[in-house]
């Protein structure tokens, strides 16, 4: 769970040679079990791609290959279902919402944390991190409870599930800005207050564009996070339009299916891929100066 | 000027974190209107009533937490087994294929679980993928109905879907391990076994704690991979218990009662959790 | 015109029957939110339950009249708020080329999500698709409108009588009936060797251990016990008895333990005509659609494979109706579209699509199957008008009734 962005040490290039001497543990049994586990976590997911483009009704038997389920089929294709659209619109609606609102929150918060020296800041770096342990389906349920009991001017549907969504994320975002702010230190907001800024101009100057790897980041993760939600989302949805895509795969997948199932997943997965490519390059950019670490190391340490 | 930074956050969980538990405290101490049905939430805690706390803790409710701990705690220690080779093989041996190892370690982040899930629904299906492998294997004569409310696809969806959180942060504990560590633990004459044994198991033991932890409590609240993966009532998990309670006409207090019951029963691990990270923090500063 | 081929077998999770009571796929506002929006001041008139041996008038007061006659329909757009895949859109689409209006249809998961909705009192849909157990708290909570009789006269001419003027709303002040059900036993012939109805009592094939693994009942705790209840002869399906739910606590125990039994939403429709299970527990309507599920893409079952056994008068029935809500902007229009409802034609085409019966005159089992809306095989799911003067309708329970049979249920489903 550590948010360290910037600890770690890069493996020097191994040869082939080497690597097969290698004298720590037995890198060839690691090896083919380590590709084992990749194919095991991989291919399931291949496969329902695969059969998003099946031209029968399956989902465990090929009948060839098609564009049924993404635009021809004149009912159920996701061109042509307005319910699958419409969750892959809810979907991507939340996700950026929760991004926008929960990122400058969060920052807000490490920020404010991290400084502030006092009891109360104690108390908050504790409440910050509980979002993180509680499983989902407790946090889930009181947020009901609350919206229904307490909250009543929030009906159930998009804006409740955004309130949760936020909810969960803020901490996600406490933790990876905080890891930057450790690693960053106080010297140069000082050394800029001493240069004569004021501390709001050393902060707005100085901090904030050494942390924007780190917000960068977290936008990246509370969209992946909230996108991949599915407990929250549906304790607290609504009617049809706050049905999200997991609700869809989970109300669906346990009646009758069809591969346009599949073909939402995919599509969904295709958009992922691309924010995560989108990221990639972004982060390189913005964390130029920051050593040889690759951006995806550095993404592999920031998640939780 | 620092708290006013911290401010909107603090009073949004406050808010939305900190009053929803109370919220279910009310309703869980509260009590039910007698002809709807509908939950009354007691917002004062000196009528608090417990009776719907009484009505839960029975056998049952036990039997099957005692189910839910055996699951999650197979599903761990397989987690474990499977995902410490697989950190250790990266962060140690990854060499040229590191960032492509990474990559593909990451990608399942990038799939939604219930996704995730929905292809191992596909593939267990009568005339799945896997039943085929297995007949052509001859390891099966005919096809296994794995979706009929088997605990060990249940056991092992609960592993394939959590795994990848149990894997980086391990990952990152066993890539954060100094090599010189390891070098002078073979220069004063260590065996493979003995270094890993003494230098880096110890020190990725931290690592190795928070991963388990941080897959443990989510899949303590876990309903739907049982759902999808069964719908056997002899897989039933504590998770779809509340889930049904809180979703009954009149149970909302018996439902709101079983998540504190929850709560209570993973605080240990919670609270273990968030002093490893305490630790971390202060150690990081 | 052919089987309900049409239906858009992606939104068929969310088979209507499936949320009648409870259980919604997925976890959400379900179940107790109607009844915690319910409405604590007026519920001096709710408490009665309507039930077909005592049966309810719904009040119309003065200040909710119903609208007047020979008014010109309005402009629309027609608001529609039902269960989800419950009208077939081009049934709708009729409606609108003829008077020329445009709908939209918002749809619903769960009976509780619905009434809340409506409770907000920020939607003004113009049709609203009740169960009838919900009836006396829309009223009381002045939600509906009353109907004027004059602009629905197929309500008269074309539905059953017992429909027409039903138990739980006399003289049909707010509601007309939409379709009707019954709950029975679906088998496919390939799987089993027997024919399960001629069984002496065929609801003991939950028992069968022949079936263990390929057999399923309905994740609905009111259909699950009133199954139980029935088997044991037990005239009561929605009965508070502590002897008779401990005998079918017992009961669903044993049958865990014997056949592995599983729990589902799309056990008879989908699963059982993809093979997945030899027997389920099955709404008419549910397997009325299921030839759709058939693998193949050829719809239908040429082999006769699906089969249904429901016991007249002693198994359970239902049926649920269309009201218009207080709110409504286009009541005029709306009255238009209940009466269009009711037209024959309109019925049965809806019908081919739905899967459950619409109950009107026109339909009687032998032109059903003749007229290839329901295949051959399956002319025992067809309701006919008598089934429905039964006391076998799983009615709104009192919340303490409630929660022993949801506890039943849920020690049921812990399988301990």
């Amino acid at each position: 769970m550590s948010g360290a962005a910037g600890a770690g040490q890069t493996a020097p290039p191994r040869r082939h040679a080497e690597w097969l001497a290698n004298p720590w543990g037995r890198p060839r049994f690691l090896a083919l079990f380590s590709w084992l586990y990749i194919v095991w976590s991989i291919v399931p997911v291949l496969i329902a791609i695969q059969f998003s483009f099946n031209a029968g009704r399956s989902r465990s038997t090929w009948q060839g290959f098609s564009f049924r389920w993404y635009t021809s089929d004149p009912d159920l294709s996701v061109l042509h279902n307005p319910a699958l659209r419409a969750a892959m619109t809810q979907s991507v609606k939340l996700a950026l919402l929760t991004m926008l609102i929960a990122t400058p929150i969060g920052v807000g918060l490490a920020i404010g944390l991290a400084r502030w020296r006092g009891r109360a800041s104690t108390a908050g770096n504790l409440l910050m991190l509980f979002p993180l342990v509680t499983p989902e389906l407790v946090l889930g349920s009181a947020l009901f409870l609350v919206i229904v009991f307490l909250y009543t001017s929030v009906h159930l549907g998009t804006w409740a599930q955004l309130l949760g969504h936020i909810t969960f994320s803020i901490s996600y975002v406490v933790i990876v800005v905080r890891g930057r702010l450790f690693a960053v230190g106080k010297e140069y907001e000082e050394a800029a207050m001493d240069l004569g800024a004021s501390p709001r101009e050393a902060l707005r100057l100085v901090l904030l564009p050494m942390l924007a790897p780190a917000i960068f980041a977290s936008l990246m993760i509370v969209f992946a996070i909230s996108i991949d939600d599915f407990v929250i989302s549906s304790f607290l949805a609504g009617g049809a339009e706050s049905q999200t895509v997991p609700m869809l795969i989970y109300s669906s997948a346990r009646a009758a299916p069809n591969p346009s199932l599949n073909a939402v997943a995919t599509l969904m997965l295709l958009l992922s891929m691309t924010a995560i490519v989108l990221g990639i390059l972004m982060h390189r950019r913005l964390a130029g100066g920051d050593g040889q670490k690759g951006a995806v190391e550095s993404f592999a340490r920031l998640e939780i | 000027m620092w708290p006013t930074f911290a401010a909107p956050g603090l009073i949004w969980l406050v808010l939305l974190f900190l009053v929803p538990f109370y919220a279910i405290l009310s309703v869980a101490m509260g009590t039910l209107d007698p002809i709807f049905g509908a939950a009354v939430p007691e917002w004062n805690p000196l009528r608090w009533d417990a009776t719907s706390f009484a009505e839960v803790m029975n056998s049952t409710t036990l039997q099957v937490f005692g189910r839910t701990c055996a699951y999650v705690a197979i599903a761990g220690i397989l987690s474990l087994f499977i995902g410490y080779p697989v950190a250790y093989f990266i962060s140690r041996h990854g060499g040229r294929f590191k960032t492509t190892l990474l990559v593909l370690l990451i990608a399942p982040f990038w799939i939604s679980y219930l996704m995730r899930m929905l292809a191992w629904v596909n593939l267990l299906q009568d005339d799945g993928y896997v039943n085929r492998v297995l007949m052509f294997l001859q390891i099966l004569d005919r096809p296994k109905s794995w979706l009929a409310g088997e605990s060990l696809t249940v056991v092992l969806g609960l592993v394939y879907g959590y795994i990848p959180f149990l894997i980086l942060p391990l990952y990152a504990a066993l890539d954060r391990i100094d090599r010189r560590l390891l070098e002078a633990a073979r220069d004063l004459g260590a065996s493979p076994l003995k270094t890993f044994l003494s230098v880096t198991l110890p020190l990725s033991r931290q690592g190795m704690i928070a991963g388990s932890v941080i897959i443990l409590l989510p899949m303590f609240g876990d309903y739907y991979t049982p759902d999808l993966l069964s719908g056997s009532p002899g897989n039933t998990m504590t998770g779809n218990q509340i889930a049904f309670y809180l979703q009954a006409p009149s149970g909302a207090n018996r439902g709101a009662a079983l998540v504190i019951l929850l709560s209570a029963a993973v605080s240990v691990l919670m609270i273990y959790y968030l002093i490893t990270v305490a630790r971390a923090a202060r150690e990081a500063q | 015109m052919a089987h309900p081929r049409e239906r858009p077998a992606s939104y068929g999770w969310m088979k209507r029957r499936d949320f009648l009571r409870s259980s919604a796929a997925a976890v959400s506002a379900a179940g107790f939110l109607a009844s915690c929006g319910a409405d604590n001041k007026s519920s001096g008139s709710l408490v009665k339950v309507a039930t077909p041996d005592n049966p309810s008038t719904l009040q119309i007061s003065d200040d909710n009249p119903p609208i007047d006659s020979n008014m010109e329909p309005e402009a629309g757009p027609l608001k529609i708020f039902n269960w989800n895949d419950y009208l077939w859109p081009k049934v709708a689409k009729d409606f609108g080329k003829e008077y020329g209006v445009d709908f939209e249809i918002s749809t619903f998961y769960n009976m509780s999500e619905a009434v809340a909705k409506m409770r907000t009192g920020q939607v003004d849909y113009d049709l609203f698709f009740p169960t009838p157990d919900v009836l006396p708290k829309l009223v009381a909570g002045s939600l509906l409108q009353p109907l004027n009789h004059d602009y629905i006269p197929n309500l008269e001419a074309n539905v059953w009588p017992e429909l027409a003027d039903p138990f739980y709303d006399q003289n049909a002040h707010y509601t007309v009936p939409y379709m009707v059900y019954s709950t029975g036993i679906a088998w496919r012939k390939d799987m089993v060797d027997e024919d399960i109805g001629a069984r002496s009592n065929p609801y003991d094939v939950f028992w069968d251990s022949r079936y263990s693994g390929r057999i399923g009942i309905y994740d609905d705790y009111r259909e699950a016990i009133g199954m139980v209840l029935t088997r044991n002869g037990i005239s009561d399906v929605n009965t508070g008895s502590s002897k008779a739910l401990a005998l079918v606590e017992d009961q669903l125990k044993e049958m865990a333990d014997k056949v592995k039994i599983r729990t589902t939403i799309d056990g008879a429709y989908a699963k059982l005509p993809e093979g997945q299970f030899a027997v389920h527990q099955s709404w008419s309507g549910d397997i009325i659609a299921a030839p759709y599920y058939m693998p193949g893409d050829d719809y239908g079952d040429p082999d006769g494979v699906l089969q249904f056994w429901w016991p007249e008068g002693k198994g359970i029935v239902g049926n649920d109706t269309v009201a218009i809500p207080k709110g409504a902007k286009n009541p005029v229009l709306a009255h238009h579209f209940l009466n269009f409802l009711l037209a024959n034609k309109n019925a049965l085409k809806n019908f081919s699509w739905v899967g459950y019966q619409p109950p009107v005159n026109a339909m009687n089992p032998a032109t059903l199957v003749k007229d290839g809306y329901v295949v051959p095989n399956l002319e025992s799911a067809i309701l006919e008008r008598k089934a429905l003067d039964s006391d076998k309708q799983l009615l709104a329970l009192p919340a303490n009734i409630d929660q022993k049979w949801q506890n039943v249920w849920s020690n049921f489903k812990s399988g301990v």
